[in-house]
This record gives structure tokens, sequence and C-alpha cells, in this order.
């Protein structure tokens, strides 16, 4: 019939359309070439294109700009590529890459003046990239600083750097100059302290304290903007820097962006032709990919069979691969995994009843079977069981292996030693039968991790005699945050170090100066004063909270190898004689690299690929 | 006519009023948290919370920050017209972001609609001509598996067999046609098909329901009285007169997908609007959420009434005053 | 009357075969119709009268339809034919008009169109060339300004215009025969007349046959010059208008004349028949009627009736003999129009 033969010659027409169009698109769809090597199939060798894609969105949230960007991840790309600091890292991983290394400055500097005062001398030879390609003057280390002090750019952590004289006069305007900071002559650098600050060269090997050109970054005075015009003073740069018209701040804002960054999905980075190798490392940056592409996919499936073709070579995850990824390489030397210096814990706020009471505190530290709750992450792979506060890398090894509540299963008989001392067991036989100890609320994230988790903290709890009331939430970081809801336990919380010194574990976590009625880190209360309590309206147990605030101002005026053993006494301290926390996992970075990845390395400063580091065919 | 479509529009910046106004207000009374607490770090202190709630224009009440809104909408911001402001987290002007990602969603759609509409309306029309043959099961077999098979599961599984393993396709992502035409059908063909395959399932149901209503109609026993081949009568009387809810249907189908192909845009990383959409949730980026959600409105409402129009086009006796 | 024979129908017996059992919709049918005649086909819903029709047209489905018989038009058997000389036939040499014109015209066409389409379906000429057609048949069947109003859509026509315009499309290709299918029925009685009227003067000045269907007997004593009275797909009573109307021989034929009101005198007694008509399916054994009529004696539910001629060409199938006929009929006809006991 006639109708049949139409119908059947259109469907073959469009098939064979679809095929025409398969057939011609083929090639574009498999793998993208590679500059090919100099040396042999295993040797790492220069050249090529390192491809990596985030995760569903860069998830900036500073917008890049070194100032206030605060995500780990992208202070990996800005410390390894883009940004030179006075003193930096070697990107590598383990404790070696927690050290700090001279990078634009000659040396480690000079301290006087009983640690309160630093001097620098900057290299030769270091200069800005296109389009400015002049020599970088501590001029431009200054004004780092004072884009820092101004207060509009909003300086993620800039609260690090009050500890440089006249750093608030500067801030709150009453002065038009830092008094800290001294640049005698254009090679030379000097910082002046209020207090004697261990940890301050750490501070300095941070995104936000390397040189930046007044020239360019002067036009930006609000957040997010600068991010797409940054200028490297490292060896790469964006594509397109220089196209850049930068003789006027018009100039500049008219053309809405370096071409090779588009602020939300796309980043190319290509070498700079201004970068002097010989003023740095192999040992900190070997530079051996020609360019770096970092894009975003939303689709997480489909980053890890790309890796898997060789579509790309890298990936920045949101959180572990899937299952099925990590089965896949199980074994394999294309799945990577490294310590993320982050301590997961639940968290315990020191008001709240029953935890109010240390000896609660110390019962759950017995009870909970951390073992099983590692496996709710994945198991033996996910990281190590934490045992204490900081990772034990940044406490140089001090206290390696120091258990005070036992490590694997729990231990229920010593949970219920502790509970009988407690106020909440009236009849003394171990289980807590106080009405404190019944539905006490608590908050959890929506991740799936958690929903594993709770089964075995609600029935580890339970022999003890407590029970939770729990509500999940998607952001259960606001609640638990904001000092005035009172929340009194969460198992959302975790805490990844800033800069790898103890201090950035130990600061925000345990000060009660560090207090802040949103966004508060010390979820616990520690040190709360009754000051503190009126002006965040805190209810509950508000006397004889434990403080460390004096533990900590003495352990910052330590130096060197004297800071870990200081710290490593102050966890010991917190978890024997404060308690806040309830730490249950020191977690892994896991990776997946495809096969095209010559050499690899892990940034323990960043917790992401060391990209000063790799090499692809 | 013109009165109609001048009532039309008239209603139709009522809605656009009303459906952005229920954003907002579902934005700020129902919130999971402070969206200025992504942008300030993880200590923040409370002298940058409170420049950035300033900044974001958070420390007004949410019907003053509408009103502003509404304003810069009208006369437009520093970034041109409309003024849709910038991302919070990024900074990037809000229009420029819909216009770089509005032909991504555009492309989508065309493709996959032209791939629906023809594909529904064939296996539609010859399982109603060929009604309890074995096409007709089979073809409604694949109606029922259409229109239940998950999108998400069909595009993780086509990319699976036509990219992964086959390599006949380019995979995720896209490429605008202008850069390269090959490269832009190469990465849309497989998101097309995905997409077409649940529209095209109901479609063809729809047709063949109605063809099937249509042909026992007495007109069609009139035109065989008249002596006109079956291809006439199926074709020229039967389809053109059970068009008419299908165009209706096609209209509303293409609005909605312009902010709501979701897991389409997603699983294909086409980072379209619908992608926008639901990233701009999660990032609490209020600013992208309103942008996507004024552009559906908007083309929802601008589908609705051409969709009436060529209704009135197709049916005479449906005339408007 | 005695002009060419157009369409002889033999013994003409449609089946469905349906789950519930075989439906004998029309069962030994045969009729003829002349150029000049007008056949009035007369009967209830489900006598088998639309059955024919469509036979006759070939619009029936022939995988759900068993028939058999001969259907001579112009001495060619029709059901011997392929669906292309059917499609042939129809609308050019057969046309048919229907019931409902509102519902049998396309609403989304133009009429003038419509009927433009029924030319080029049987001719190759121009669009332009159709479409005066279109309206010079309109005019013909005196629609005012047929240019204009062939523009117009079908909602915009009256009733009876709508049924006009059906039947001008049904003549564009000066068909033998039309088929009337209930043309009036839906329509009011000032302009049934009309309509009935104009069907009478396009078979004179045409000069074609007419077959008429309708269950309304008032119709057809109007215009039908022959007249068949079909009861559960047969025909009880077949002849002349005059020789039925007067000399009326089937019980059920008196039935359907006694439940009309007369504008002759005034009538007593509106005497509907008793029961319900017969299912197809199951059909009583003997003669279909016989459960419904008051006259029924031994034979009648055990033999069936045949079809027997009368002189005058007028056949009725029943067992009374014809004396009994008329008596019986004398009888009823009294007590309709109240004269008498």
């Amino acid at each position: 019939m006639r109708i049949k033969r139409r119908i059947a010659t259109a469907v073959l027409v469009v098939a064979a359309a679809g095929l025409a169009i398969a057939a011609t698109t083929a090639s574009a769809g498999s793998n993208s070439s590679q500059h090919a090597g100099a040396a042999g199939a295993n040797k790492a060798a220069a050249g090529g294109v390192y491809r990596v894609e985030y995760e569903s969105s860069f998830d900036f949230t500073g917008g890049f700009d070194p100032t206030g960007e605060y995500l780990g991840s992208a202070q990996g790309i800005l410390g390894n590529l883009l940004v030179r600091t006075l003193i930096g890292y070697k990107h590598v991983a383990g404790a070696p890459g927690n050290v700090v290394v001279p990078d634009l400055a000659t040396d480690l500097g000079k301290i006087t003046n009983n640690g309160k005062t630093y001097t620098f001398k900057l290299k030769d030879g270091i200069k800005f990239g296109p389009p400015l390609n002049r020599p970088i003057t501590s001029k431009d280390i200054l004004f780092a600083f004072q884009r820092i002090g101004t207060p509009s750019v909003v300086a993620q952590y800039g609260f690090y750097y009050d500890v440089i004289k006249g750093m608030t006069a500067f801030k709150t305007g009453k002065s038009k100059v830092i008094q800290g900071i001294k640049t005698p002559d254009l090679k030379t650098i000097i910082f002046d302290l209020t207090v004697p600050t261990g940890d301050f060269r750490y501070r300095l090997a941070m995104p936000a304290a390397g040189p930046i050109p007044q020239e360019v970054a002067g036009c930006f005075t609000q957040p997010n903007e600068y991010g797409r015009y940054l200028i490297s003073s490292g060896p790469y740069m964006f594509a397109g820097s220089d196209k850049l018209n930068a003789s006027s701040c018009d100039t500049i804002k008219a053309s809405g962006g370096i071409s090779g960054f588009d602020g939300t999905t796309k980043m190319d980075l290509v070498r700079n032709p201004s970068y002097n190798a010989s003023t740095d490392s192999p040992a900190a940056r070997e530079n051996l990919p020609d360019e770096f592409t970092f894009t975003t996919n939303s689709n997480v499936d489909d980053i890890y069979a790309k890796i898997g073709r060789g579509d790309i070579e890298d990936e920045v995850p949101g959180g572990t691969p899937p299952p099925t990824v990590l089965r896949q390489y199980a074994g394999s030397n294309q799945l990577k995994s490294n310590s993320g210096d982050r301590t997961w814990y639940f968290m315990l706020n020191l008001t709240q009843p029953p935890f109010d009471d240390i000896h609660i505190r110390k019962a759950i530290n017995w009870v909970v079977n951390r073992d099983a709750l590692r496996k709710a992450w994945g198991g033996p792979f996910a990281g190590n069981i934490a045992t204490h506060i900081a990772p034990d890398n940044l406490l140089a090894d001090k206290l390696k292996g120091y258990a005070p509540y036992g490590t694997g299963k729990g231990d229920v008989a010593k949970a219920k030693a502790e509970v009988k001392l407690s106020k909440y067991d009236s009849n003394h036989d171990g289980i807590c039968d106080a009405k404190a100890c019944k539905n006490i609320f608590s908050i959890s994230g929506d991740r799936a991790v958690e929903k594993t988790m709770l089964p075995t903290l609600e029935q580890n709890l339970k022999s003890i005699g407590m029970t939770l009331k729990d509500r999940v939430l998607k952001d259960a970081y606001t609640p638990i945050g904001t000092v005035r809801l009172n929340t009194p336990f969460s198992t959302r919380p975790g805490w990844g170090k800033d800069y790898a010194d103890p201090y950035a574990f130990f600061g925000a976590n345990f000060d009660s100066r560090a207090i802040t009625p949103t966004g508060n880190a010390n979820r616990g209360l520690v040190g709360l004063t009754p000051a503190l309590v009126k002006k965040f309206g805190v209810k509950g147990t508000v006397t004889g909270i434990p403080s460390v605030d004096k533990d900590l101002d003495n352990c910052q005026t330590k130096l060197e190898g004297a800071r870990p053993v200081c710290y490593a006494a102050l966890d010991k301290k917190l978890m024997t004689q404060v308690v806040p926390w309830v730490p249950y996992l020191w977690a892994n970075y896991t990776n997946v690299i495809s096969k095209n990845v010559t050499q690899w390395q892990f940034d323990q400063f960043s917790a992401v690929t060391a990209w000063a580091h790799v090499a692809v065919k | 006519m013109v009165i109609y479509l001048a009532r039309r529009l008239t209603w139709a910046v009522a809605v656009l009023l009303a459906v952005t106004a229920l954003t907002f207000a579902i934005f700020y009374l129902l919130p999971p948290g402070d969206p200025a607490l992504r942008f300030v770090g993880k200590q923040p202190t409370p002298e940058n919370l409170a420049l950035v709630r300033h900044n974001l224009g958070l420390d007004h009440p949410w019907y003053v920050q509408y009103g502003k809104f509404v304003k810069s909408i009208v006369v437009g911001d520093k970034y041109g017209w409309p003024g849709l402001g910038y991302s919070y987290d990024s900074s990037v002007p809000i229009r420029d972001k819909i216009v770089e990602k509005a032909p991504r969603t555009f492309s989508l759609i065309v493709g996959a609609s032209i791939i629906w509409l023809s594909m529904g309306v064939l296996i539609g029309v010859i399982s109603a001509i060929k009604r309890r043959t074995i096409f007709d099961r089979i073809a409604m077999g694949f109606a029922l598996f259409g229109i239940s098979a998950p999108v998400f599961w069909l595009g993780l599984m086509a990319l699976f067999i036509f990219w992964y393993k086959l390599d006949l396709t380019a995979g995720t992502g896209y490429t605008s046609f202008t850069t390269s035409p090959q490269e832009w059908a190469s990465h849309l063909i497989l998101p097309w098909i995905v997409l077409a395959l649940l529209y095209a399932a109901i479609y063809a149901r729809m047709v063949r329901g109605n063809l099937l209503d249509t042909m026992g109609e007495d007109f069609i026993r009139t035109a065989r009285a008249k002596g006109l081949s079956e291809r006439n009568v199926i074709f020229r009387h039967g389809l053109r007169a059970s068009l008419a809810p299908i165009v209706t249907m096609f209209g509303l189908d293409i609005a909605l997908l312009v902010g709501g192909a979701v897991i389409t845009e997603s699983v294909f990383n086409l980072d379209g609007l619908g992608f926008m959409a639901i990233d701009s949730v999660f990032r609490q980026d209020l600013p992208g959420v309103l942008g996507v959600v004024l552009v559906g409105t908007f083309a929802v409402v601008i589908m609705n009434l051409l969709v009436d129009i060529a209704y009135a086009f197709l049916d005479p006796r449906v005339r408007y005053a | 009357m005695s002009g060419e024979l157009l369409l002889d129908v033999r013994d003409l017996a449609v089946q469905f075969p349906t789950a519930d059992g075989i439906v004998n919709a029309v069962s030994g049918l045969s009729f003829t119709l002349s150029r000049g005649e007008t056949l009035g086909i007369v009967g209830e819903s489900g006598s088998g009268k639309s059955v024919t029709n469509l036979a006759i047209l070939g619009l029936l489905n022939s995988k759900r339809s068993l028939i058999t018989g001969e259907i001579l038009l112009h001495g060619r058997d029709l059901l011997k034919a392929t669906p292309v000389e059917l499609r042939d036939v129809r609308g050019k040499d057969v046309a048919m008009i229907f019931q409902d014109p509102f519902a049998c015209l396309h609403p989304m066409y133009r009429v003038g169109d419509q009927i433009a389409e029924a030319v080029r379906a049987h001719l190759d000429v121009s669009k332009a060339k159709a479409r005066d057609r279109a309206v010079e048949v309109l005019d013909a069947v005196g629609i005012p300004n047929a240019r204009a109003r062939s523009r117009d859509y079908p909602h915009q026509f009256s009733g009876g215009m709508r049924q006009r315009a059906m039947i001008a499309m049904a003549l564009v290709h000066n068909p033998s025969v039309l088929i009337a299918d209930e043309p009036t029925t839906a329509l009011d009685v000032t302009v049934q007349a009309q309509i009935l009227e104009l069907i009478d003067k396009v078979k004179r000045d045409f000069d074609i046959g007419v077959i008429l269907i309708t269950h309304d007997l008032g119709v057809v004593a109007e215009t039908a010059q022959t007249v068949m009275v079909m009861y559960a797909g047969r025909a009880v009573e077949h002849g002349p208008a005059a020789g039925v109307f007067d000399n009326p021989q089937h019980p059920y034929t008196w039935g359907l004349l006694e439940s009309m009101p007369s504008v002759q005198g005034k009538v007593t007694h509106l005497r509907a028949i008793e029961g319900l008509p017969p299912s197809v399916i199951h059909l009583p054994p003997g003669c279909p009627f016989h459960p419904r009529c008051p006259h029924r004696f031994d034979p009648c539910d055990k033999i069936r009736p045949p079809l027997a001629a009368m002189e005058g060409g007028h056949s009725d199938a029943c067992h009374l003999d014809p004396d009994a006929k008329r008596r019986l009929w004398a009888e009823r006809e009294a007590v309709r129009l109240g004269l008498g006991a």
C-alpha cells in the first residue's frame, strides 16, 4: 500500500541521516590527540594538555579572587600554578607536603624582636605575566595586604592577618597605611606583629598573601570580581591574558574578564612566558604539561567514564567516587588515596544537657563503633579512624597511636563506667535515665553517609540509655553554626585545615574569641564567658564551661618544632578534660586518574592533585 | 484580534509578576539558610557577613528587594536591559549567563521536538490505521517503554552504548553550532533522542486515540462516500481534525522544557537553562533562580498565546473577539 | 417511471460475526431501482436499511462482514469489484447523503473546498475549475449568493442549507443513483419539506434514481414511487407506493401506518406496535414479526413466510391470506379513525 511505502521511506531517510551525522562526527568523539612525549612510555615528559573536570561546578566562594577565595581546590590551583607567595609549599603528599619553603623570598625570612618581626628579601628575576610583564616588587606584596585590609573586597580569611600591626586601624579607615608592613626598598619587606605568632609563615603561604598588581586589581573593590582578571605570578596564566588591555580601569573592565576563565564553567591555563624557572625549584614546581583545562560536568558518572576512556586526565570530585568506580579501579595504580588532613566528628554542645556533663561526653566517645561508622564511608579505604582532634600529619606524628577512647569497635563497658559517674544516671547502673538523655535534638545533613551512619550511632547510644530526635537538613551547617539556636548535637561537621600548621585546626574550633553569632566553628562553645552568653543569647548550662584560650595563646608563641609538641599537648587536654568532639574519621581524598597521566602527586596543602607535579603523555 | 492580543499580553505581564513575586517569597520565607554564608568562608567575621549581605541586597525585607527587582527589569541595570542583576557566587551578570545558556536549551528543544512530533504522529497514525495488528501492539509497547523509562537511565544507557562502547557520538558536553555544526549535532543527537522518546510515546498514544475517535466521525464516512482515496481520508480529513489538541500540547510541552529539561541537561552536561535553574537553587543564588523563572514563565505565556492563535487558525469554529 | 434499470440487488445478505454470535443484518434482500424512480426504504432502527446502503457503496469493512448475493449497477456486480473500482464508483456513479449534515461536513474546511475536493476526486481539473463547479452546484440546489457562501465554513450554514450543500456535493459528477439516508431526520419540519422537494426536483432535472431511507412513512408518502418495508433485515412488504399505502398487506406496515398522526381526521387512537425489535442475532423461528403480531396463528412461529407477490408487483411476507388481510386492515382503520366500533 502506498502509505506503508512512503512511511517506510521516511523512516529510512531519517535513519540514514542519523547515521551520516554519527559517521562524520565519530572521529570528533574519540580521544583528542596528545602531544607525543619525548622519552620512553613511562617517563614523565614535558608537554600535552592536562584535562580536569570538576563535579557539577567550581563552587568558588570568592570568585577565584585570591584575596577572598577560601575553597581548598581553588587555593590549590592558585598556589600550584598561578600565584607565587613569599613562602610556599613543595606540593607533595604527607608530612613533607606540609613543610614551608621559600618561593618568592630568598629564604624563610629573618625572625627578630621576640618573634614579632619578619624580614624577607625578594629574589631577582621574578615578574608578573602578560599583559604586564613587569618585575614583582615588595610594593606588590604590600598591596596584597592593603587589599586584604579593604573591607569591601571581603577577604574571607583576612582575620589571620589581624596580627599585623596597624591592620585593624587600616581596616577601619583610621590609618591610610598599614603601620606594621614596611618596604624600605623594592626587594625588601618587613612585617611587624602585635603578638608573637609562631605560624605566621604559614599564613604568608596562603594565596591572599601573594603579590597583586595595583594597576589591575585596584580597579576591583568588590568581591568575586578580580578573579576573572587575575594577573599571574606563577608558571601558568589564563589563556588570553596577553589580550587584556590594561591601560586603564575602563579598558580592563570593558573586556569583561580574561577569555581563558569564564567565571563558572571553564578555565584554560597556558604557560606564563614571563615565568623564570630558575627563580623556582623543581622540588616545588615541575611545570610539565603545556596546558591545563578545568571544566565542569554535571554528570558524575560521565566524569569517570571519560577518565576510563582517556578523554580527560583527572577530576575534582564533590566527595568520594561512586562505589562502582572504586570497585573498578581497586588495586589499580590509577586510584590514588591520600589523607586529606580532615577530621569528621560529631559535635557536642557543652551548654546543652546532657552534654554539659563531661562523663556523658566521655561515654559517647567510648561507646561509638568507629569501625562501623567508617564502613558507611566505604570502609578502610575511606581513611583512618580518628582517635583525637587533629590529623597526625599536622602534629608531626607526635600523637601517633594516641587513642584515649580506644580504636575500632567501641567499648560499652567503659562507656557505662563513665555514665555511672554522671549526674544523669540516678541509679548508677551505667544507663542514662534522666529525661535529658531521651530524644536529644540532633541535626544531620542529607549526605548518604550520614543516613548510613545513623542506625549504628543510635544503636550505640541506646546501649547507654540515650536516644536521638534527628532532623535531616540539606544545609545543616547554618543551624549548627548559629549560636542562639543552641543545637545540642550534630553528625554533619568536619574540619579541614586552612594551612599546614596545627593552629589552623585548634584556633577556630576551640578559641572562645573565635565564636561568632552565625557561621560559628566553635560549636561546642568551648571557653564560653558570661559576656559572650549575654551577647549571643545562649541558653542552657552557661557556667563552668572549660576554656583553652590560655593554652592557645601559649602555643602560638612557640616556633618551629616546638609548635607540634605544644599542640599535641593541647589535643590531649581537649580529648581528656574538655571533650567537645567525638572524632571518628580522618578522611582520605580519593582520586582516579587516566592512563595518560605519566606522573602524579598529591598536594597535602590544598588536599587535591598537585598540579605542579603532574605530567601527561 | 488586536484587542484580544492586547488583553492576552496584559495578562502575560500579570502572570510574570505573580510568578516572580511568589519565587521571591518562597526564597525568603522557606530558605534552608542564609545565602550569604556561602561567600564568606569557613570562619565568617560578622563584618564580612554584613558586607556580603549588603552586597547581595539581603539586608532589605523581601518585598523591598522584589520592588527593586521589578524596577531593574523594567529600566535595566548596569549590565544592560533587562536588568537581572548578577549571580551571587560568581558576579557574572545573569543576563550574560542566560544569553549564553539559552541557545543550548533551545538547540535541545528544537531538535527533540522535531523528532518527537514527527515520530509521534507517524507512529500514532500507523497504529491507528493498523489497529490491533502486530505493528500496533509493538508501537504501543514502545510507547509504554518510552513513557516509563526514566530519562536519566535512558541517558546513561545511551551514553554507555553509543559513546562509551561504540564511539558513534561525541558524548556529553556542548559545542555551539557556529563553532562546528558536526560537533554540535554529534553532542546533541543522543539528548535529542532521549528527550524525544518520552514525548514521542505520549504523542503516539494521543494521536492514535484522537485519530481513532475522529475516524468514527460522520464526515469521514462522507469523505469515503465521495470516493476519496484512503490516504486522503486519513490525512486530509482524519488527521486534520484530530490535530488541534496535539498542537495545544506541543506548544505547552515546548514551553515547559525551557527551564525544565533539568535531567537531560544534567546527564548530558549541556549546561543549559534547566541546569542553571537547579544549580542556582542548590547554591541559593536567587538572581539565577529568578532569571530562569522569568525566562521560563515568559516562554510558557508566549507559547500559550501562540498555541491559542494556532488553534483558531486550525479550527475555524474558534474565533476570538 | 419506466426508465432504464440502474440498480439490481439480488438476494443480498450481510452477516457480521461477533463474539456473541452471527448478526444477520440483512437477509434475502432483492429490489431494483430505475431512472426517475424514488424507492423509499422504511424500517425501524436495526432493520438493516443503513447496512444495505453501505453494502451498495462498498463501505462495509470487508474483514468483518460476510456479504453474499449480487449488487448490479448498470449490470456490473459491485460485490465483485476491487477497492479501486469501488472508489471510482463512489461519488461518481452512486452518491450518498447522510442524516446529520453538520457532522457530515468536515468542520475545518470551507464548504466550497469540500465540494471542490469531491470534484477533483474523480476529475483531473484545476482547483479553480473545481471551485467553479462547486459554486455551480450550490446554485443549482438553491443556495443564494453561491460564490460567497462557498467560502463559508459548515458552522456558518443553517441546517437546511447544510443538507442542500450535501446534496450539491453528491451531484457534482452527475451520478445515476442518489442514496439519501434519513436526509430530513435532523431538520425542522418546514425545512424537511424543502429538502424533500429539492431531492425530487433533482431527480427529475437530472433524471436519476433515488433511494430514500427513512423510518418516517410520512416522508415516503410524499415522494416515493416504490416502497419497501424492512423488518429484522428482511423485506416484509415491497410494492408501488400507492398500493402499499392504500392496501397495506403486512401487519407490521399496518402498525407503522397506525402509529402516524393524520391531518385528515381526528385520530382517537394512536396505536403503538407492542414489543421491541428483535435481536438480529437470535431471531425467533418462523416469522420474525410474530412475537409482536396481534394476528399470529399457527404457522407463524414455525415457518418463515416467503415474500410472495400479488398482482401489480406488490409483495409481502405474511401467512395470512389476502382476504383476511383486507378485512383485518379495514377493521383496524375503522378503529383508528374512530368510525364505528
